[in-house]
Formats: C-alpha cells, sequence, structure tokens
C-alpha cells in the first residue's frame, strides 16, 4: 500500500517533468528547423519548380528540356564527369595524406605530435583566394619551383595550374585539417589498452591496423568520405582560380552559364544535378552518423 | 612452468625517475602481488614486463631468457588490462579467437581452445554475446580467459578487477587464483587494496617510489611490517609518538621495555593487539569517542588525554559505550624510527597493565 501510494506522486511528477522538457526540445529544435525551411528546403523546391515549369512562350507548361539538354550535350557531360573524377581522386589522396597522419597524431606520444598536430590545422586559417595565388606562384609557371629548378639548371615542371591537378592539389591541402580532425576524432573511440591488448595477443602493426583500427573506425571514415564528396563536388574558388577552362568543374561551368550565358533556367538545371549527386553522399552521412548513435550505447 | 627475472630495472619519463633499480625474482607458479600507492610505478613494471615500455636500464629474463628488447607480440606474456581492453567489433568468441587466428591454427582446434577458455571462466555459453551485452565482471572474464587461451609462460594482470563493485571483485579474484593454481601459471598482478593482495598473492611486493619497499608473504607482511610505510600502508595501525628513555618508552600507556638507544620513536600498535577493558588506566585516561559495530567485531575509536586517537578492535560482545572510559592493554608492540624498525615488543597484556 504504501508503495503504491509513494509511487503516484513520483509518476505523475516526472510525466510532468517530461512534458516540460519536451516543450523546451521543441522550442530549441524550430529555430533550426526554421531556418532550414527557409534557407534551404525552399529553395530547393523553388529551383526545382523554375526547372520544370516554362512560363516562355506558350504559357505555363510541365518541360524537362534543360535536363535533356544537359544529359545529351557533351560539355555538359564532360563538365559532370570531370568533377566527379576530381572529387573521387581527392577523397582518395586525403584518405591516403589523412589516415597516416591521424594514426600518428593518435598514437605517438612524443612532443614532434604537438608539433605535427598543429601543423596539420594550418591550412584551415588560410582563406581559399589566398590559397589559390599562393600555389600559383609556387607551382604554376615560372613559380617558386620552376625559380628553384632553373637556378639548379633543371627543366621546368610541366606545371598542374590550368589542369585538374591545380584544384586537385589545392582540394587536398585545404580538406587536411577537417579530414585529419574527424579521423582523429573517431580513432578516439579506439582505447590504447584495445590496441596493446592486441598486440600482446602476438598482432603486428599490420595486423592491428586491419583487424582491430580499421573495424572500429569504419564509421569516422564513412562520415569523412561523404562530408568530403559534398565540400569537393561544390567547391568553387579553387577550381575557378586553378582548374582548367575546358572541360571546367561544375562549380566555374554554374557561375559562367549564369553570368555569360545569361541561362539563368540552364544554371539552375546544373545546381539542381549536382545537388541531387551531393544529396546522395548526404544521405550515406546521415545513416553513418545515425548508425554511430545506435551502436554507441 | 615459468620463471621471471628483473634484473637493474630503471626506467624513466621526462628525466624523472620512475623506477629507480628493481630487482625480483618471480617463482614457477609463483602469483606476486605488486602494490603500493597511485604513482608508486606498479603499472610501469608490469608493461615494461609485458613490452609496452622499454627499460632504459636493467634486463628482463623469462625462464633464462633475456626479452628485454622483445616487443610484446612476440612475448610469452598475456596482459589482462583494468578496462576498455576487449574489442568491441567482435564477438566473445572472436575476442578469445583473435590471437590464435593470428598463429594460423587449424579452425576446429581453434573452437575447441576458445570453448575451453570461455568454460575456465564460466561463460561457456556467452560465446556468440556482442562485447558490449555482458556485464562488467564477465567482460573481465572475457580478458582473461583471452590472456590464457595463447597459454603465456607469464600472467600480468593491472588491477583487472578495480572497476568492479566489491562482492564482484572478492568472487572473481577467488576464482582467478583457483585458475592460476589449476594451472600453475606464473603470474604478477598489480593492486593498490591491500585486501586484494593479501588475498592472492604467494608473495607481496610493497613499492613506494618506485623502489621496493618489502616484498614477503602476506602473512609476514601483515604481522611484521620492516618499515614504517609498510606497517601503515597494509591494514590498519595505530601510531603513537614518545621517546625512549634507559631502554623504556616514556608514553605513559604503554612503557614497553626494549634494548634501544635513546630519542623518539613510535610506538606501532594493530587494532586486534589492543585489549580493552572498562576502567581507568594508570597513566593516562583514555575514552571511547565512536563506536562502529562490524557485526564480526566492534571497532572503538578511543581518544587519548594527550588528543591521540587509537583504534582497537574488540568482541562485538563487549559493552561500551561513547564517552565511557576505559582501560588499553597492547600485545604486540612494534617501534619505528623515521622509517626503521628499531624492535618488536611482545608482551603478557597482564604485566603491561600492572607496570
Ligand atoms: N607514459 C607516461 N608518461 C609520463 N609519465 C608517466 C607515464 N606513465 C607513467 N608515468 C608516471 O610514472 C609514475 C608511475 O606511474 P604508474 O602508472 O606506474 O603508477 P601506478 O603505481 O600504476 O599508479 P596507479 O595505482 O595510479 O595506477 C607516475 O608518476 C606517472 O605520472
Ligand atoms: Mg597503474
Amino acid at each position: 500500500m504504501t508503495d503504491l501510494s509513494s509511487t503516484g506522486p513520483v509518476r505523475t511528477g516526472g510525466t510532468a517533468r517530461r512534458n516540460g522538457r519536451g516543450l523546451t526540445g521543441l522550442l530549441l529544435v524550430s529555430v533550426p528547423v526554421a531556418l532550414l525551411g527557409w534557407l534551404i528546403i525552399y529553395p530547393i523546391f523553388n529551383a526545382i519548380g523554375r526547372t520544370i515549369l516554362r512560363t516562355d512562350g506558350t504559357g505555363p507548361g510541365f518541360s524537362l528540356d534543360t535536363y535533356v539538354r544537359f544529359f545529351s550535350d557533351g560539355y555538359s557531360l564532360a563538365n559532370l564527369w570531370l568533377t566527379l573524377w576530381v572529387t573521387a581522386v581527392c577523397a582518395a589522396l586525403l584518405l591516403a595524406i589523412c589516415l597516416p597522419l591521424s594514426l600518428y597524431l593518435r598514437f605517438a606520444k612524443s612532443r614532434v605530435a604537438a608539433v605535427v598536430q598543429g601543423l596539420s590545422l594550418f591550412p584551415m586559417f588560410v582563406p581559399s583566394v589566398i590559397l589559390a595565388y599562393a600555389l600559383i606562384r609556387t607551382i604554376g609557371p615560372n613559380g617558386g619551383v620552376d625559380l628553384v629548378l632553373n637556378a639548379l639548371g633543371l627543366p621546368k615542371i610541366n606545371s598542374p595550374y590550368l589542369t585538374p591537378w591545380g584544384p586537385i592539389i589545392g582540394l587536398v591541402w585545404d580538406n587536411i585539417p577537417l579530414t585529419t580532425l574527424m579521423l582523429v576524432a573517431g580513432l578516439g573511440a579506439v582505447s590504447d589498452n584495445a590496441v596493446e591488448a592486441a598486440r600482446d595477443a602476438g598482432a603486428r602493426p599490420w595486423a592491428v591496423l586491419r583487424h582491430i583500427i580499421l573495424p572500429q573506425i569504419g564509421n569516422a571514415v564513412l562520415v569523412v568520405l561523404s562530408f568530403t564528396v559534398l565540400s569537393i563536388f561544390s567547391a568553387f574558388t579553387l577550381p575557378y582560380v586553378l582548374g582548367p577552362a575546358s572541360p571546367e568543374m561544375m562549380g566555374p561551368f554554374m557561375q559562367r552559364t549564369f553570368g555569360q550565358v545569361m541561362d539563368t533556367r540552364m544554371a539552375v538545371t546544373q545546381a539542381v544535378i549536382t545537388f541531387a549527386i551531393c544529396a546522395v553522399f548526404g544521405a550515406f552521412y546521415v545513416r553513418s552518423i545515425a548508425r554511430n548513435r545506435k551502436n554507441g550505447r | 612452468m615459468a620463471q621471471l627475472t628483473l634484473k637493474n630495472l630503471g626506467k624513466s619519463f621526462d628525466g624523472t625517475d620512475v623506477i629507480a633499480d628493481l630487482s625480483l625474482d618471480v617463482a614457477d607458479g609463483e602469483l606476486v602481488c605488486l602494490l603500493g600507492p597511485s604513482g608508486s610505478g606498479k603499472s610501469t613494471v608490469l608493461r615494461m614486463v609485458g613490452g609496452f615500455e622499454t627499460p632504459e636500464r636493467g634486463a628482463i629474463l623469462i625462464d633464462g631468457e633475456d626479452v628485454t628488447e622483445v616487443p610484446p607480440e612476440k612475448r610469452p606474456t598475456g596482459m589482462v588490462f583494468q578496462s576498455h581492453a576487449l574489442w568491441s567489433h567482435m564477438t566473445v568468441a572472436d575476442n578469445v579467437a583473435f590471437g590464435l587466428k593470428l598463429r594460423r591454427l587449424p579452425k576446429a582446434e581453434i573452437r575447441r581452445k576458445v570453448t575451453e577458455a570461455l568454460d575456465l571462466v564460466g561463460l561457456g555459453d556467452f560465446g556468440n554475446r556482442r562485447v558490449w551485452q555482458l556485464s562488467g565482471g564477465q567482460q573481465q572474464r572475457v580478458a582473461i580467459a583471452r590472456a590464457l587461451v595463447l597459454e603465456p609462460k607469464i600472467l600480468l594482470l593491472d588491477e583487472p578487477f578495480a572497476s568492479l563493485d566489491q562482492h564482484l571483485r572478492e568472487r572473481l579474484r577467488e576464482e582467478l587464483r583457483d585458475i592460476q593454481r589449476r594451472l600453475g601459471i606464473t603470474t604478477l598482478f598489480v593492486t593498490h587494496g591491500q585486501d586484494e593482495a593479501l588475498a592472492l598473492a604467494d608473495r607481496i611486493v610493497v613499492l613506494r617510489g618506485g623502489e621496493i619497499e618489502q616484498a614477503a608473504s602476506p602473512d609476514r607482511m601483515y604481522r611484521a611490517p620492516e618499515t614504517r610505510f609498510v606497517a601503515g600502508f597494509i591494514g590498519s595501525m595505530n601510531f603513537l609518538a614518545c621517546d625512549m628513555r634507559g631502554g623504556r618508552a616514556d608514553h605513559p600507556l604503554f612503557p614497553v621495555a626494549a634494548v634501544v638507544p635513546d630519542g623518539p620513536v613510535e610506538l606501532a600498535i594493530r587494532p586486534e593487539a589492543l585489549t580493552v577493558s572498562p576502567g581507568r588506566s594508570a597513566g593516562m585516561s583514555a575514552r571511547v569517542h565512536r563506536k562502529t559495530d562490524y557485526g564480526t567485531h566492534l571497532l572503538l575509536d578511543i581518544v587519548l588525554e594527550d588528543g591521540a586517537r587509537v583504534k582497537a578492535m574488540c568482541p562485538p560482545s563487549g559493552a561500551f559505550e561513547a564517552g565511557q572510559e576505559v582501560r588499553l592493554t597492547a600485545s604486540q608492540v612494534a617501534l619505528f624510527r623515521d622509517e626503521v624498525k628499531l624492535a618488536e615488543v611482545r608482551t603478557e597484556a597482564r604485566e603491561v597493565a600492572h607496570v
């Protein structure tokens, strides 16, 4: 009896508090949701609407002509392929560079590691435009590297400036800090003891990496990949300044279609296609985060 | 099976000596507990034996073979860590099987050994579970099975039960002791709990500031501590400061006689070596300050006239109340000057009482 009567008020108190918390939660969430709707969701549907609704000449009507034009135009497709290729190469290079780097930062205990950490974050504080011009001055035609080679009596380098490798070098450099940070954070989930226990069981460094570390940071790698793909695919400054004129990457292509060709509807179509591809990776990203949550318990 | 020898080990971190010069022999099948306060270097010693730290001086020998430079993956040692050392992306059975798979044993043999090891720690039915589906105690048992399945020559455990509650700790301690006995495996066990060391060890090594303070059997460690530090660290001990004059302590309650040079000393008396009876002592009054009933015994907190506090253990039948005046007699007193033990005095309770 006493038990029952004592649980009564406690339980009601609990629900009251839970309701209060729910309300606060809703309020907290409502601001970003409203912003999301206003700045992202609405423009997306607006853009899609503008590409499929024709308002010229014969009055309003439904048409996919810009999409047809995009996918039948060799130049547009070449641009899309170039962008996909650059993105894939960048993602691969980033993983190849940042995974060893983050492994070093996570497991090295020397003081050098702190310095390396500082250095690896440095690119984050350099704006893309400055980075782009710095790259032109060093690896561009008659840039710093050429001057040194020339002084040594060696032939000039085959400059990556205005080839797809220009933006690749720039984008990789630009994305190293964030990628490294995310991987280091992922590696934080692998405890020192877990690694030591593996070595104790007879695993050499390579086996530790393969059987213990990589399986535990698989999700972090997925997150990193989708994140870099998202940011590189839609990059503008570096491809614009460093990239080739033809074929060009989607960012500059859109800008040119909009600003010079003045074909607004085509530019929006390109944007929608870019967005659709990014959205696939976005879904990947969200899914891996959700899975992380579930496993993290 | 195996014998472990540490010879003049030395290790420093960032220029400060953590282990100065440590030598220790662990006999075949012996279970040695490294005991000491936090930061005394217990884990460092253990990790050096496991190969996770490299000593700067000295050598580590297993069965007479120098393994000082051998990396952990090639050492015949198995380590159990305090916590978070299971691989959460594998099942329990995969955790235990990992080392066997690396050794490329046949599948059937791996399965047999894994089952055996899990049975040994009482987790025979848990092979398919995920690590995070186990309780803390079960996880530590898996860690023990994982270390044992590789049949290491030396088993190393670094406070394996520290994150568990008292009951579980005591149970696992006994289970570990049984397993260790059955396999006859040479074991080095790190703990900072003196009860754990007393319950488990064949021999206790007390570390302090990276040096061995005393190495002895639990029984001797408790009854005949050689330094004041060990006396205070293992079990509880009352220390009373006084002076020696002409072979007799000038403490009014415990004027023990001992052949000791004159000068300041500390009398060290175990709570169970004190006998409490109602009444007034001759030299100095003593009052019960607090009484704690532990069921098996009473623990009396007694204030002496000069403000000193002593703890005394007496049978649960003793009728004492707070504030009551009592008479104290000691059956065994050790005398320390600075860190060194000068003498050990056994007194007939009666004799002292009537001085
Ligand atoms: N990797 C390290 N780098 C720097 N100092 C260390 C390192 N490992 C241990 N130390 C220092 O060495 C000393 C001994 O540490 P150790 O971990 O061996 O102590 P412990 O006896 O195991 O203590 P606890 O009971 O707290 O685990 C401590 O002063 C500690 O600060
Ligand atoms: Mg420790």
